[in-house]
């Protein structure tokens, strides 16, 4: 499996389980399939781009890091448009996409280099 | 006894001397014993004298009268080379001829020397003066067998050179390699000395050595009784300790 | 008969152990140590300028069998281009008559006091490097029948070399080695001509029971892989026995069966490999729980991220019910 399928699967099998937690916040159990549909989309987004990173750069630390801050940004997107629960969002935003980001790295097939 | 003319002190139909004193040939078994006792009397003499303590005429009797027991006596007939070493063995008869004698005390005093060779214990007894101490009488054994290989070798070598005309490497190796002096003349003062270029007295010399190696397995390998033994000894001779 | 006192025997005792080089281009320099059935030397060759270490057979071993197995250990490792096998550069006799060859000098240390200190990663590693000389040796027909710690040397620069190959056996129909070898193949297939029939060569504790019986006809590759097998318990075991999958590879390649062994030294450094990517061992069958564990212990910065995601995850719980 290469990087991009496997930050792909993972981003979103993550953002549909953030989505999913959602249910223990009364105040928004009734947003429950938007929000998970919200948190599937930015997982899938945000596996696909730190999958790309993972194939162009070979680096543990700088893959965390990437995946931190794009799981970061694209929660704050979420978080920016619900006008709240910054905290609530953000973090575990970030921290799916340090996760996605250490998995793309350790695993998943490195690009096969070109025979000339 | 005349070293021969090819330069070893005792051609031998077998290689060992052992084996030619076993042989059918009576007058090889006498020319085998002659060269035993060449080889070993001297070690056996000065061994009695430090071990026993004994005088030095009843050494010298003692000496003559082992040698002449060799003869008659088959000593070697019992020595197997499998067990031992060939000196350890003689060694050890002396030791029980010399005890049995004491316990019976019974030293028969010859006449004169059964044996054919001549036995120089003048200068065996000068040697014993030069003895270094504390050594057990087991080792000084040894380190006279070492000195009386080499000793004969040298002779060896001497006859060698004569025959094929190579006295100059002779002297070389003499004057250098078996000079008694620790500040050895430099290979240029022995070309000044021999009236040769630098590189031929290297040349000589590096002959002379490689004969002499040649003449000390020779020697060594009539002095053992088989072949193994002789790779033991040559490599306890020869072989370089590890550091 | 000349006297000659202490000193003068003890100047001939020492010439007569230095190798006599005459007309040659080396130099002696110093006694390294003793073979089976030679003396090695540290000497200098005084044309290009670099150490070498000269193989010469012992002077008492004036057999012309034993010149003709120094010869041919000469032709064996002249054969075995590898960087892990000491090439040699030149071979003869020398003015004493005594046959000798000329190998590359290594400066470093036996197997046995490298490993001092070391941990079982960089054992493993090592272990590997070893295995890539013998593979090679072993695809061109040459068995080493006398591996051991002390045959294995490691240099300045790490690199491993396999020494001592005075007991090689050409063995198979490589035409590389077997065509120009010194001996018509006898019987089995293998040019076995240089020992006895029967003869035990090799070292107690790592040679195969069939060489240590001296059934020569079934010694092959594999008795190599025994030795190997030895080697890798000797380095591992101590201070304490390694896991149990490196226990099974180093007890599949010592197996007395010669069948049930590794087929090859490449099977058995995959499976080394394997051990040390984390991965299942093909000598060894893992119960559930020893899976878990090593696939725990493979992934266990993923597993912490996951579980610390969760337990963030049962916190803001918590305290959203607040």
């Amino acid at each position: 499996m290469n990087k991009i399928v496997l930050g792909l699967i993972l981003g979103g099998i993550l953002g549909i389980l953030d989505g999913l937690t959602s249910w223990f916040t009364p105040a928004v159990r009734n947003q429950l399939l938007g929000i998970v549909f919200g948190s599937t989309f930015k997982g899938l987004i945000a596996g696909v781009l730190i999958g790309v990173f993972a194939r162009k750069v070979n680096s543990l630390p700088l893959g965390i890091v990437f995946g931190l801050a794009v799981g970061a940004f694209l929660a704050w997107i979420i978080a920016f448009m619900q006008h709240g629960y910054y905290f609530q969002i953000m973090l575990p935003g970030a921290m799916v996409g340090l996760i996605v980001g250490y998995a793309t790295q350790r695993y998943g097939a490195a690009p096969q280099t070109q025979r000339v | 006894m005349a070293p021969h003319p090819q330069g070893d002190a005792f051609p031998l139909t077998r290689h060992s001397l052992v084996a030619a004193v076993r042989g059918p040939d009576a007058h090889e078994r006498t020319r085998a014993l002659d060269a035993i006792t060449l080889a070993y009397w001297r070690p056996v003499y000065k061994y009695v004298r430090l071990r026993w303590r004994v005088e030095r005429e009843d050494a010298e009797d003692f000496t003559q009268d082992f040698f002449a027991r060799l003869l008659e006596k088959d000593f070697l007939d019992s020595y197997d080379p499998v067990k031992g070493r060939l000196r350890t063995f003689l060694r050890t008869c002396v030791d029980r001829m010399f005890m049995n004698q004491a316990r019976d005390a019974h030293r028969q005093k010859r006449g004169g020397p059964a044996v054919h060779v001549s036995l120089d214990f003048e200068d065996a007894e000068h040697e014993i003066a030069a003895a270094a101490q504390g050594e057990s009488p087991e080792d000084y054994f040894e380190k006279e067998w070492i000195r009386t290989v080499f000793a004969l070798a040298v002779e060896r070598l001497r006859a060698h050179c004569a025959a094929a005309g190579k006295l100059t490497q002779f002297k070389l190796f003499e004057r250098y390699d078996l000079n008694l002096d620790d500040a050895r003349p430099s290979y240029a003062d022995l070309a000044a000395e021999f009236q040769l270029a630098g590189t031929d007295v290297t040349n000589y010399l590096a002959f002379a050595r490689r004969e002499f190696r040649r003449c000390v397995l020779n020697q060594l390998r009539e002095m053992t009784g088989s072949e193994d033994e002789f790779r033991r000894e040559a490599e306890s001779l020869l072989g370089v300790a590890p550091e | 008969m000349t006297f000659l006192p202490d000193r003068v025997v003890a100047r001939l005792r020492t010439e007569l152990q230095l190798p006599d080089l005459s007309g040659t281009r080396y130099r002696v320099v110093k006694f390294l140590g003793r073979g089976g059935m030679g003396e090695v030397w540290l000497a200098e060759d005084t044309v290009l300028e670099r150490s070498i270490a000269l193989k010469i057979l012992s002077p008492e071993s004036g057999h012309a069998e034993l010149a003709s197995r120094l010869m041919r250990e000469a032709v064996v490792l002249a054969r075995l281009e590898h960087p892990g096998i000491v090439p040699v550069h030149d071979a003869g006799v020398l003015p004493d008559g005594r046959a000798f060859y000329c190998m590359k000098y290594v400066a470093g240390q036996t197997l046995d006091k490298h490993i001092t200190g070391m941990d079982l990663h960089r054992r493993l590693q090592l272990l590997l490097r070893i295995t890539e000389p013998l593979a090679f040796a072993h695809s061109r027909g040459i068995i080493h029948r006398d591996l051991k710690p002390g045959n294995v040397m490691v240099g300045p620069f790490g690199e491993v070399l396999i020494l001592d190959w005075g007991l090689a056996k050409i063995h198979g129909n490589d035409p590389s080695v077997a065509d120009h070898g010194p001996a018509q193949p006898a019987r089995g297939g293998s040019a076995e001509t240089e020992t006895a029939h029967g003869a035990i060569m090799g070292t107690p504790g790592f040679m195969a029971p069939e060489q240590a019986r001296g059934e020569t006809s079934l010694i092959d590759h594999r008795a190599d892989i025994f030795a190997l097998g030895a080697i890798m318990a000797f380095m591992l075991r101590a201070p304490d026995p390694p896991a149990r999958p490196l226990q099974a590879i180093y007890n599949k390649a010592m197996d007395a069966e010669i069948s049930a062994r590794y087929a090859s030294v490449g099977e058995m450094a995959a499976d080394i490999e394997r051990n040390l990517q984390g991965l299942p061992v093909t000598a060894y069958r893992e119960n559930l729980w020893e899976r878990a564990s090593r696939l725990a212990g493979r992934n266990r910065v993923a597993i912490v991220l996951v579980l610390a995601y969760l337990l963030m995850r049962i916190l803001f719980v918590v305290f959203s019910r607040r």
